[in-house]
């Protein structure tokens, strides 16, 4: 079933670019350690799920950018374009010439509104495009003023003339010491609003795929190009085609719903994060070895001790003795130490990927007590290679990975807002106090509701 | 017992083989059907052995097929014998089977193939029982779909494993497996869209390809048959079994009445039974739908038997009331109560407001074949999309309104369970 992508803002619109490009070259790559008819078969999954056919053959993707101003969306346009393996529609974009000055509230209240027809109209034509169609895939930045305002806008608007089909939300999440002074109202107004109207809020914080660079891949001079790329590296190894169980041989039909029925029925727990492994440079990776059992015990601590990568691990943190009452409520003075899921899904790809053993995830020390881990565990393999990588493991996380992060941003914004700076900014365009006091209540709900797991 | 009275055919009883010919029908026409040996035996019910054993379980079984009311190759069909034999026990009691003598045999499949033989028969006299396995099993050649509720509400589905929960259930489970469902629902409905668009678009491009003239365009299965012609044989199969069983009910009709005679016997051979403490229900013969004027009757006797069936009601519930009238007062046992009296009202409203809104223009029960045509013209017995939609979105409006006032009502119930604990505050959920 396919997925209609939204890339919203500059954000958006160079992070979608990267998951296309990287989706459709991984689909291409020849050292997928697999039978010709095995990657055919991986191949048409692909493309019917993200990309529609052209005469030609060349594929489209199925998607529709949006920015207010020009400039982005020009270049993404030309560099697909000229990669000759894929582009964009011709008619698949909609901008204007003016920019939003990183203003939640003007792209809410103002962008929104005035642009809808168009906007959903776009949408519309590209959801008509798919015979099968699962859901939308909403890329944006939370803290800027295009992506995040009138990405809540969109996503509403989604919700309310689709009711029935998915959407998960793609979250940016701004670095701690962001340029944008008013970028934790934008987040906190961003975040309360999409967990009403979306399904599923999959977050990428900037800190992390930057240490990611600077570590793992040993970049020196960092771009934005380079911090998409690991991006969607990560959101590739999720959205291949995987197997729908043990011993099928079909491709999943419906990822994206298993995905959300897998991790996110809860209501009020919709946050989602990606820890993957390995993850290198490439010249590194051609004198790496891998196995599974190192990987996937990498990755349980990963999951365990919160940490962002597979370096710098700390491997003191244990999960708490079954028997014993959990170590008090997750105090947040504190240092965070261990990480309790709600729910979690392993995906793996690979060679030998069937004698992987991921009993270690099946601990019940590592969820809720209100689920268990037959419940509350998946794991998805796949004997195709993903990129390059002859294994690797991603692993989706419904846990409090974000709580601290979050709780941060509040606090942040609280301190702001008690002292009411920028808020006439806000108020000039329809978003009162009373909604930011709305936006905090319901984050503070879900702070306190993932911190009593 | 009741019996068929018709007129009586001396030509028929003459006829040597009559008797073998209509048992022979018979067991054609229902499906896999015991051989006509085993009927003609199970009349005696001396204990031969391997056969006696042979021939009551396989009465057992086709019983079970009779009255099970879901379809062929359900889980159900593969229950042991125990199991099958006290399901159809059970059925035809809940039926007003009248003979004591049935629900005593034992369910191993023993003895009292005579016994079994009678309730076949008993079930043969009260409807068509042939042609009704026949329309369940039939093969579709159209892309179907039913227009009314009907059939939804009268069968509930296998009964739900009653659960007990071991302690407290957290609530987060619960929202967990709501949230679980609702996704479920949303993908099935997504599916559905699938469906119809690539349904539509088969309709579209088979144009012109039918031999048909008013149907116009390939179904499904038709275009498959084209597509794969090694399926397309075994539809052919498929179908010239259906037409074989047909020919059998249409011939068991001609000769049923030896059969009728033949019962008569076995009935003659079985000892006198004393009735049951309770009520002597009467038995309705089945009217075939051939008029009119018969309707008349039938109206008239389901309100005797509606009459019937209320004074057994009272009478059940009295002495019910009267045996279990001491025990189990506490507040679980009233709160189940009121539970299950609400569910039977709730189920009871649905059912009346189906028939409610059905009894506008008659529209026919049961699947439909999708037809699309360019042109718009409709035969008499044909149902357009356009007015299917409309009255489905009035239901669909109609049971809107209605979860709205019981979600309204289920939050003044919280509410006020909430104001009567001081100090609790009760925030509710954003809405949506």
């Amino acid at each position: 079933m396919s997925i209609v992508t939204v890339q919203l803002g500059q954000c958006g619109n160079q992070i979608g670019f990267e998951v296309f490009d990287a989706l459709l070259s991984d689909s291409h790559s020849s050292q997928g350690l697999c039978s010709k008819r095995e990657n055919e078969a991986y191949q048409a999954s692909c493309k019917e799920r993200f990309f529609s056919e052209e005469e030609n053959g060349v594929p489209i993707a199925r998607a529709v950018l949006v920015d207010m101003e020009p400039k982005v969306i020009n270049q993404t346009l030309s560099k697909a374009a000229q990669s000759g393996q894929w582009k964009y529609g011709q008619h698949a974009c909609f901008c204007q010439k003016q920019g939003s000055g990183n203003n939640w509230a003007y792209g809410y209240s103002v962008h929104g509104p005035r642009h809808e027809e168009s906007i959903m109209s776009l949408i519309r034509k590209e959801v008509e495009k798919c015979d099968s169609f699962s859901g939308f895939f909403i890329i944006m930045s939370m803290a800027g003023g295009t992506g995040s305002g009138l990405g809540a806008f969109v996503t509403q608007n989604l919700q309310d003339q689709y009711p029935n089909s998915l959407k998960m939300n793609h979250i940016i999440w701004p670095y701690g010491t962001g340029e944008v002074i008013v970028q934790n109202y934008n987040s906190i107004l961003t975040l309360s609003h999409l967990y009403r109207s979306s399904d599923a809020l999959l977050v990428h914080e900037n800190d992390a795929v930057h240490k990611i660079c600077a570590k793992l891949m040993n970049i020196k001079q960092i771009s934005f190009s380079d911090i998409n790329q690991v991006l969607a590296h990560q959101l590739g190894s999720v959205f291949q085609p995987t197997y729908s169980a043990e011993s099928s041989f079909h491709y999943r039909r419906n990822p994206l719903g298993d995905l959300m029925e897998h991790l996110v029925p809860h209501p009020e727990f919709k946050m989602l994060s990606v820890r993957n492994i390995p993850h290198m440079s490439e010249n590194s990776l051609a004198y790496s070895t891998f196995t599974w059992a190192g990987l996937l015990k990498h990755l349980r601590q990963m999951l365990i001790s919160n940490a962002k990568m597979e370096e710098g691990i700390d491997w003191h943190v244990r999960p708490p003795l079954s028997g014993l009452p959990p170590l008090g409520k997750m105090s947040l003075n504190k240092d965070l130490h261990f990480n309790t899921s709600v729910a979690n899904l392993v995906i793996l790809r690979g060679k030998d990927v069937q004698s992987a053993d991921v009993e270690g995830f099946k601990d019940p020390a590592l969820y809720t007590s209100w689920l268990k881990p037959v419940n509350a565990f998946n794991v998805w393999k796949t004997q195709r290679a993903f990129s390059k990588y002859e294994k690797s493991a991603v692993l989706v996380s419904n846990s409090q990975f974000l709580v601290k992060p979050l709780d941060t941003i509040v606090g942040k914004a609280w301190n702001m807002f008690a002292s009411k700076a920028y808020i006439h900014q806000y108020t000039k365009f329809g978003i009162e106090e009373e909604d930011f006091l709305d936006s905090f209540t319901s984050l503070e709900q879900v702070v306190a509701s993932y911190c009593n797991l | 017992m009741g019996r068929r009275r018709q007129r009586v055919d001396p030509a028929a009883g003459a006829r040597a083989g009559a008797l073998p010919e209509a048992i022979a029908a018979l067991s054609r026409s229902l499906p896999s059907g015991p051989s006509p040996e085993i009927f003609r035996r199970a009349k005696f019910d001396r204990p031969e052995a391997v056969t006696l054993a042979q021939r009551t379980s396989a009465l057992w079984q086709l019983l079970f097929r009779v009255l099970s009311p879901l379809p062929v190759g359900n889980a159900l069909a593969s229950l042991a014998l125990e199991a099958q034999a006290h399901l159809v026990k059970s059925a035809l009691c809940s039926q007003g089977y009248p003979r004591l003598a049935l629900a005593q045999l034992p369910e191993d499949g023993s003895q009292g193939s005579r016994e079994l033989l009678l309730a076949l028969s008993w079930l043969l006299a009260r409807g068509p029982v042939p042609e009704q396995m026949l329309a369940q099993a039939r093969v579709p050649l159209g892309d179907e779909m039913t227009v009314c509720q009907c059939e939804a509400l009268a069968s509930p589905g296998p009964p739900a494993p009653h659960m007990e929960a071991e302690g407290p259930v957290d609530v987060r489970r619960v929202q967990w497996l709501m949230g679980k469902l609702q996704f479920r629902w949303r993908q099935l409905v997504s599916s559905q869209q699938e469906q119809c668009a690539l349904l539509s678009k088969i309709h579209l491009y088979t144009r012109g390809c039918h031999s048909d003239q008013s149907l116009g365009h390939l179904s499904v299965t038709e275009a498959e048959m084209l597509r794969d012609p090694e399926g397309g044989q075994q539809l052919l199969q498929t179908l010239e079994r259906e037409n074989q069983r047909l020919e059998a009910v249409l011939a068991w009709r001609h000769t049923e009445l030896v059969f009728w005679r033949w019962m008569d016997t076995v009935l003659g051979t079985c000892a006198p039974e004393v009735p049951a403490a309770a009520s002597q229900p009467t038995f309705l013969p089945w009217v075939p739908e051939r008029g009119g004027g018969e309707l008349e009757l039938v109206v008239r006797e389901l309100q005797a038997l509606e009459e019937e069936l209320r004074e057994a009601v009272e009478r059940r519930r009295a002495a019910w009331e009267a045996k279990a009238g001491g025990c189990g007062r506490g507040p679980e046992w009233s709160a189940a109560r009121r539970a299950s009296r609400e569910a039977v009202e709730k189920e009871l409203g649905a059912l009346q407001q189906c028939w409610k809104q059905d009894s506008g223009p008659a529209r026919p029960h049961g699947p439909h074949r999708l037809v699309r045509r360019e042109d718009g013209a409709a035969g008499e017995r044909d149902l357009r999309a356009a007015e299917v939609i409309r009255t489905l979105r009035s239901q669909e409006a109609c049971l809107e309104a209605v979860l709205r006032r019981l979600q309204g009502q289920c939050r003044q119930e919280l509410a006020r369970l909430v104001g009567a604990l001081p100090g609790l505050i009760w925030i509710p959920p954003p809405g949506r």
